[in-house]
């Protein structure tokens, strides 16, 4: 099965992902909050998350995430389109929004447009 | 209407007051938006006799139509007001995302008029417009002003989404070497700017929204946006140089071709390049790179430094900063380079500016017309540490440094030096001799911005012949050459993308992405008409504000002094030579005016 890799370390935080897939799904339409991909910052670190559906056993068992000296906040990269994080709903429509992979064949938008490589499809 | 969301907010900071205003459709038209909007306005609005620290100059921060569209390199953001440190107009480009911000916002262009009566931040939150005090941000850095901002919201993932651009405490004292900084990106141009802003007592802008930004063919766009990606990332100087070490590769080859400058111009030959080069650059930081909104080059390097001079993080030198920061001022070590460059950053400092100012004090002091106790501060050639210190001082106007705060201009004419200052209309020449590429001498000599390479980067094809082969060292067809890049940018400012794009791409490969975008059906021509226009109009601006072709000239050391040793020694500028030819071309008389039916066409 083809999945999307995200290698954060080679995201440069341009979001042009973000409009690739607002295009995707409203024609003629750039609006990163109408993307099912968003790209948060923290520190010096860009993680591109995509959008999944929101179930509620997920936070039960959130941890802090920790990667070399720095410690994140789970919710940062937690892909739910969860009511407490207002990334995934669409602000006009309340819509909770959510990755449907969209383009494939050749391949998502979203990687269409990543040229550094952060996002990739692969085959499983 | 595409591409542009066709209004504008007007903050009156005097009145404590704002409205929100249409644009007309005739002026994005005829000016496209970005810079040549913002040039328009303030031609019609402002008087450019004005005092440029007085509540009656304005700042126009201007998106350009392709911004926020997710057009390829559509990041930037103009700021166009009547410089304080030249007095010509001013148009610094913002890079980052603040641009693509203020159009989700639902705004093409913010006017600020007037000044406040304490400091006050411009906050547009989800539509929410207000001016907010902010005493307590007087005095901060720029990353502690964002910082402070965001914290200080309640909703902590609205605060991700928040883009702020600011001044740091060297715009606050009417520093006019000061620029503005956003997201932590030192603006290109920006010199003088900083200082406007703090006049009016504004510390900064931030900027939030849900607005969607449309374009008229959405299927055709997607594909030429593609197509554009694909073409930059087959372009080997964009994915195998800027995108690896942004701007600072141009570093070994510029000092291969004796363009780059050492010691306040006195020399164009620097032995030891492989000190100052990509790999000097990869050890003395670990690099990651950052791009612009929608950009796929991402030429921005981003570091940490920890020493006892900085700590934080910050930009790595680029070509500009290792040039102005670094060599001219006869400074080879990386790190204190790039401690310069961040302390630029932090303070809000323009790095060609104040380098320009810290070369022209050093040569003043090698040659004995400065002693120590006239500034009680050292200026050694060489010194990294001198060049922090004086950094620093400069943008806080402590002591003595307050006078070097002033300028290179103001500074070598104190000392009665005044032909020790290398630079045009008071702002210093980028890092690059006019001697050994005379198409950027021309350039240097008729900007409307003063010397910054970026109005019309003749490196381009003068060294790395991305468009067309040309000697740097003949003036032949450059007159023609320098006319046709200065109104390409005007064109590319205009819209909204960034000047580095062109390393990759032909002017005519943006032309089917422009109108895809717009809904129009421009050809190459028209564009480059309405480049012309805007070109006129800023030389039309500064010639109301007293310039002249008297204006137009180069420090005599390019004229007459050939360089001494490397591989262009011997050359001199010629720039004087070409001024008519270019005066003609532009349909000026012989004083550089505009004729009348020019001035009419606007
Ligand atoms: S795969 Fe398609 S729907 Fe999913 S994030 Fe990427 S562009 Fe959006
Ligand atoms: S397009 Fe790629 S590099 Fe750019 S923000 Fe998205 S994931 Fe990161
Ligand atoms: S080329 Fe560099 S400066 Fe230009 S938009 Fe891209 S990252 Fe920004």
């Amino acid at each position: 099965m083809a999945r999307i890799k995200i290698d954060h370390n080679k995201c440069t935080g341009c979001r042009h992902c973000e409009i690739a897939c607002s295009f995707n799904h409203v024609a003629g339409v750039a609006n990163p909050r109408r993307a099912r991909i968003r790209v948060f910052r923290e520190g010096a670190t860009y993680f591109p998350t995509i959008a999944g559906p929101f179930v509620d056993a997920a936070c039960t068992s959130k941890n802090d995430l920790i990667i070399g000296d720095q410690t994140y906040d789970m919710c940062l990269i937690c892909r739910a389109s969860c009511p407490e994080k207002p990334f995934f709903i669409e602000a006009e429509t309340d819509f909770p929004l959510k990755c449907d992979f969209c383009g494939i064949p050749p391949s998502p938008s979203c990687v269409r447009w990543c040229n550094s490589g952060a996002l990739e499809l692969v085959e499983d | 209407m595409h591409g542009w969301i066709g209004r504008c907010l007007r903050v009156n900071l005097t009145k404590n007051d704002f409205k929100l205003e249409e644009i007309p459709q005739e002026l994005m038209d005829k000016f496209l938006g970005g810079r040549g909007l913002g040039v328009k306005i303030l031609y019609d609005e402002i008087d450019p006799t004005v005092n440029p620290l007085s509540p009656d100059n304005k700042l126009i921060f201007v998106s350009g139509p392709l911004v926020g569209t997710g057009a390829v390199t559509g990041a930037s953001c103009n700021v166009v007001t009547k410089s304080a440190l030249s007095g010509t107009i001013a148009c610094a480009k913002l890079r980052g995302h603040f641009g693509a911000e203020l159009k989700y916002s639902g705004l093409d262009m913010i006017i600020v008029e007037g000044k406040a009566e304490f400091p006050v931040i411009i906050s547009i939150m989800d539509d929410k417009i207000v001016i907010k005090p902010a005493l307590e941000y007087w005095g901060r850095t720029t990353s502690e002003t964002e910082n402070m901002f965001k914290s200080s919201l309640s909703d902590k993932w609205a605060a991700r989404d928040t883009y702020l651009l600011s001044i740091g405490p060297a715009g606050e004292k009417l520093v006019p070497l000061a620029n503005i900084i956003n997201d932590g990106f030192l603006s290109v141009g920006g010199a003088g700017i900083g200082a406007v802003m703090g006049s009016k007592n504004l510390k900064a802008i931030a900027v939030k929204g849900n607005h969607s930004v449309t374009v008229a063919d959405g299927n055709r766009f997607v594909q030429v946006v593609t197509t554009l990606i694909n073409k930059l990332n087959s372009a080997p100087l964009i994915s195998q140089s800027m995108s690896s070490w942004g701007s600072a590769f141009l570093v070994g080859l510029c000092n291969q071709k004796g363009i780059l400058p050492f010691k306040n111009f006195q020399s164009s030959s620097f032995e030891e390049s492989k000190h100052i080069g990509t790999e000097a650059l990869s050890s003395a930081f670990v690099l990651r790179s950052r791009g612009c909104f929608a950009c796929p080059i991402a030429c921005i390097k981003k570091v940490d430094v920890d020493n006892r001079f900085y700590k934080g993080k910050g930009m790595a030198p680029t070509y500009m900063a290792i040039g102005a920061l670094g060599l001219n001022c006869g400074i080879t070590d990386l790190t204190n380079i790039g401690i310069a460059n961040m302390i630029c950053g932090e303070m809000g400092l323009d790095p060609i500016a104040a380098g320009g100012t810290i070369a022209t004090a050093m040569e003043l002091e090698e040659k004995g017309l400065l002693t120590k106790d006239s500034l009680k501060l050292d200026f050694r050639f060489g010194n990294g540490e001198d060049l922090i210190q004086a950094l620093t001082l400069m943008a806080t106007k402590k002591g003595y440094a307050r006078r070097i705060g002033q300028g290179a201009k103001a500074l070598a004419e104190e000392y009665g030096h005044p032909e020790l200052f290398m630079g045009v209309k008071s702002i210093p020449l980028a890092p690059f001799d006019p001697r050994s590429l005379q198409g950027m001498g021309l350039h240097f000599v008729t900007s409307n911005y003063g010397p910054h390479h970026l109005y019309a980067y003749t490196f381009i094809d003068e060294v790395l012949s991305v468009h067309e082969k040309l000697d740097p060292w003949t003036t032949e067809g450059k007159p023609e050459f320098v006319k046709r890049l200065q109104d390409i940018t005007a064109v590319v400012d205009s819209l909204g993308l960034c000047n580095w794009s062109l390393m990759g791409l032909k002017f005519n490969n943006f032309i089917p992405m422009i109108n895809s975008c717009l809904g129009t059906s421009y050809k190459a021509e028209d564009l480059l008409q309405t480049g012309e226009r805007i070109w006129n109009l800023e030389r039309q601006f500064n010639m109301r504000a007293g310039f002249n072709r008297s204006h137009d000239i180069l420090p005599e050391r390019f004229y007459n002094e050939p360089i001494e040793d490397g591989p262009a020694k011997g050359q001199i500028s010629r720039a004087d030579e070409m001024l008519n030819d270019y005066y003609k071309l532009r349909g000026w008389d012989e004083e550089g005016r505009p004729g009348n039916e020019l001035s009419e066409s606007l």
